[in-house]
């Protein structure tokens, strides 16, 4: 009787939102406009040019929305933070239980160092290519993953982890309040950035550094709540 | 024949309406699984269902074939022709916040189902009363 009740209501707000929703895509849909590039933008783009850095969306990111993204990283933090208040376990045992096949663990021994290099390279090259810290970092963490999954007496350097991401962490507010300090802005760009130097690796001033130190701690985090949630809990 | 259909749907407004329909056609599938289903898991699948719709949306709604990626390289020189790069700095925001808001929900589910065994939301009723 209730549960009939819940689903009729469940199936008439469902019906509503659906049918607000196809009426919209009709109106966008009928309007013969296009969708253009915004004025905001096109201005981001001129301005991009005077930092020396190859990629617009990494100048986006990581300079002009560069406190935005510490705040993303503070979300991401809280997040395995929380993660880790909830399945932290100390006594549960990592892995499986029945041992891994030959092939899975032969393929993440040879893999795992190849995965652990593309990342590097994806968190490097963030400022010249498509990718950037949040990219190589998880890549990273499925490395991560395939190590965890293959290998029954696996033990994550807890310690190595936690040292990383602290070490990450204080070195971007760090290097945002020398900015402060130096340029009046919190993540000046103190270093030199030269535009001729642009499209070299060693261009950009702070830019690629920040985007390796939030490569470091993406990475560190992913992997940290990819252990909590393979742990094998007491009863299984 | 071909060639004027390809020409019709090679128009920047035809692919911006298709990623439009594509898209929203997403979030449908995402908000029926909402509505419908009654496993946590999957009512957690269907959120993801709808955000990787609206991140669709995002991208393709700028999507211009006579502008490039914001990326200097392989000939460009100067920022002009480019694509807007706003929507991918945020939808890169956002697929990072939605991964870790959805992984702590998750978290949550499985702490859940260890303290009580039950995955069907009807039952969740602890704090009912």
């Amino acid at each position: 009787m209730n549960l009939k009740r819940k689903l009729a209501l469940s199936d008439i707000s469902g019906f509503a939102l659906a049918s607000v929703l196809v009426l919209t895509i009709f109106n966008v849909i009928l309007q013969n406009s296009l969708l253009t590039q915004n004025s905001a933008g096109n201005a981001l783009l001129a301005l991009s040019s005077h930092e020396g850095v190859a990629n617009a969306v990494t100048t986006v990111v990581v300079y002009f929305r560069g406190f935005d993204t510490l705040g993303e990283i503070a979300v991401l933090f809280i997040a395995s933070l929380g993660i880790g208040l909830i399945l932290e376990n100390p006594h549960a045992k990592q892995g499986k239980k029945e041992e891994s096949n030959f092939m899975l663990k032969t393929a993440a021994k040879l893999l795992f160092p190849i995965i652990l290099l593309f990342g590097i390279y994806i968190m490097v090259y963030g400022h010249l290519s498509p990718g950037g810290g949040f990219q190589g970092g998880v890549i990273i963490a499925s490395g991560v993953l395939l190590l965890l999954i293959s290998s029954n007496n696996f033990h994550m350097p807890h310690k190595l982890i936690a040292i990383l991401e602290t070490f990450a962490g204080i070195s971007y507010v760090f290097i945002g309040l020398i900015g402060l300090l130096l340029l009046d802005t919190f993540l000046g760009n103190f270093l030199p950035h030269d535009i001729s130097q642009m499209g070299m690796l060693f261009s950009g001033g702070i830019i690629p550094i920040i985007y390796i130190i939030v490569g470091i701690k993406v990475g560190s985090e992913m992997s940290f709540i990819v252990q909590n949630l393979l742990q094998r809990g007491e009863h299984d | 024949m071909i060639e004027i259909i390809l020409s019709y749907l090679n128009q920047d407004i035809v692919i911006q309406k298709i990623v439009l329909i594509g898209s929203m056609s997403l979030l449908l599938i995402g908000l029926f699984g909402l509505l419908t289903q009654r496993h946590i898991i999957k009512v957690f699948m269907s959120v993801a269902i709808m955000e990787s719709s609206l991140f669709l949306f995002f991208i393709g709604s700028t999507f211009n074939k006579n502008f490039t990626a914001p990326i200097l390289g392989d000939g460009h020189v100067d920022f002009i022709h480019m694509n807007d790069p706003i929507p991918h700095a945020m939808i890169l925001t956002a697929i990072v916040i939605g991964m870790a808001v959805l992984a702590l929900g998750i978290s949550f589910a499985i702490e859940y189902f260890k303290l009580t065994s039950i995955t069907d939301i009807d039952r969740m009723n602890e704090m009912k009363n």
